[in-house]
């Protein structure tokens, strides 16, 4: 299964020095790669954090173990996330 | 979203000098200080910038080639991880100086262009010759492999020749061609009755240029002005509504006085001596930018979501006030439904 990584164009940096802030909508961190930007949850920077090599399913598990979520709409919801990071040319897949 | 307020810019418009080798009728910056702060401080500021979390600077100003110091305070400030980007007339810069941006660390550079027709620009511009060498520094420029586009303030002299500006920048192979909206500061605000178009021509204008964006392959034709929500063109994947000055970037004099952008005259702070972060959470006056209210046909206007009343600082340069409707805007004078 292809491993998934950041691509190392992109800067980013959270915008909230203590992680436990999070309503869920509010905007923890944000993605910059010169042209276009993008501002990510609580949620997608844990998910950013962990585009370093690690498989989808490796990702699911580990973040299954946080939230209290069925399996397969975790991973649908992880899915929807890549897949707009991968069209914005965000991650890569190797 | 609209409200969307971030711990510090992503972007930093620096006008390390202000010096300048042109003469431009539209300028909005011949009448800003010329003071400039001395390497070693201007390094620390740069460090606090970085360390502040922003992530891009773009030098301006002034010409910031005539800088000599220039390519070490790029080198600096890539070297800390910041994405540098220059804007440039390009007189000054040949091959060699092409590849000395490049190992400073440039990833892009955008040069001012203000007509296709030689004479028409070299006229503007005050400088004969100049159109010829922005074009030969665009070539260099790519020779050395740093993304390139064009900027071009959109005035009386340019506005009926979308089609040829569009050629110009595919024939020069430009990754961009930007077409910025006129600000009414500085020179630009003396001439402004010879330059700016009224409201209509604004119209026609977008018009024109909204169909070319969607139609020409190859160019990304970039429109800064939120006042083109009036036709339903505002860039969705913003993160932010109305202008993005002092939501998403900020401006730097050669001083280090801080402005909202570099077309709004008032200082909020100084680099050298306040904290950055401080600055862009408390600044009343950013404060204000962000969260603007309608006022006159603004109110009850079905874009003012989008458009939040459209260019903060003509807004501010013609009527004194940052919530009037901004002057280009031709949307009707009673509240649109
Ligand atoms: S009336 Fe105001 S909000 Fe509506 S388009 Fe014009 S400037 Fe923008």
């Amino acid at each position: 299964m292809s491993k998934v990584f950041r691509n190392p164009d992109v800067l980013w940096r959270r915008e909230s020095d203590d992680s436990d802030v999070s309503q869920e909508e509010a905007v923890a961190a944000i993605l910059f790669s010169g042209g276009s930007m993008l501002s990510l949850n609580e949620f997608g920077i844990e998910l950013w954090e962990m585009c370093d090599g690690q498989t989808v399913d490796e990702i699911v598990t580990t973040l299954m173990s946080e939230f209290e979520v069925d399996e397969d709409v975790l991973r649908s919801d992880i899915q929807d996330f890549l897949n707009s990071l991968f069209q914005k040319g965000f991650i890569r897949y190797e | 979203m609209s409200n969307l307020q971030l711990k510090a810019p992503l972007t930093i418009n620096w006008a390390i000098n202000n010096s300048c080798n042109f003469a431009c009728s539209h300028c909005y910056s011949r009448e800003d200080t010329h003071d400039e702060i001395s390497r070693d401080v201007l390094y620390s500021c740069i460090e606090k910038v970085v360390k502040a979390g922003v992530f891009s600077v773009n030098f301006g100003g002034g010409e910031p080639l005539l800088h000599p110091d220039l390519l070490d305070i790029a080198a600096f400030s890539s070297g800390l991880g910041l994405r540098v980007s220059m804007n440039s007339n390009g007189w000054l810069l040949d091959y060699d100086k092409a590849v000395a941006l490049k190992n400073a660390g440039f990833t892009k550079v955008g040069i001012s262009i203000d007509s296709h027709l030689p004479e028409v620009h070299d006229k503007f511009r005050g400088v004969a010759g100049s159109h010829a060498r922005a074009l030969a520094a665009l070539k260099h420029l790519k020779a050395v492999g740093i993304t390139t586009s064009i900027s071009t303030v959109i005035c009386r002299i340019n506005c009926s020749t979308i089609d040829e500006l569009v050629a110009m920048a595919l024939e020069h192979e430009v990754g961009q061609l930007n077409f910025h909206n006129f600000k009414c500061s500085g020179l630009g605000m003396s001439n402004k009755d010879e330059l700016d178009l009224t409201p209509e021509e604004w119209k026609v204008f977008y018009r024109d240029a909204i169909a070319a964006k969607r139609t020409v392959k190859n160019l990304d034709i970039s429109l800064d002005d939120p006042i083109i929500a009036l036709l339903d063109a505002r860039d969705a994947g913003s993160l932010v509504k109305g202008s993005v000055c002092g939501k998403l970037s900020l401006n730097i004099k050669s001083n280090g006085d801080m402005t909202p952008c570099g077309f709004i005259p008032i200082v909020i702070g100084n680099i050298v001596r306040d904290d950055l972060q401080q600055v862009w959470k408390d600044s009343v006056v950013l404060d204000k930018m962000r969260n603007k209210q309608p006022t006159g046909k603004c109110s009850g206007c079905s874009k003012y979501e989008d458009c939040l009343g459209g260019c903060t600082a003509r807004a501010l340069a013609l009527t004194g006030d940052m919530n009037s409707p901004d002057p280009h805007c031709w949307g009707s004078d009673a509240p649109a439904k």
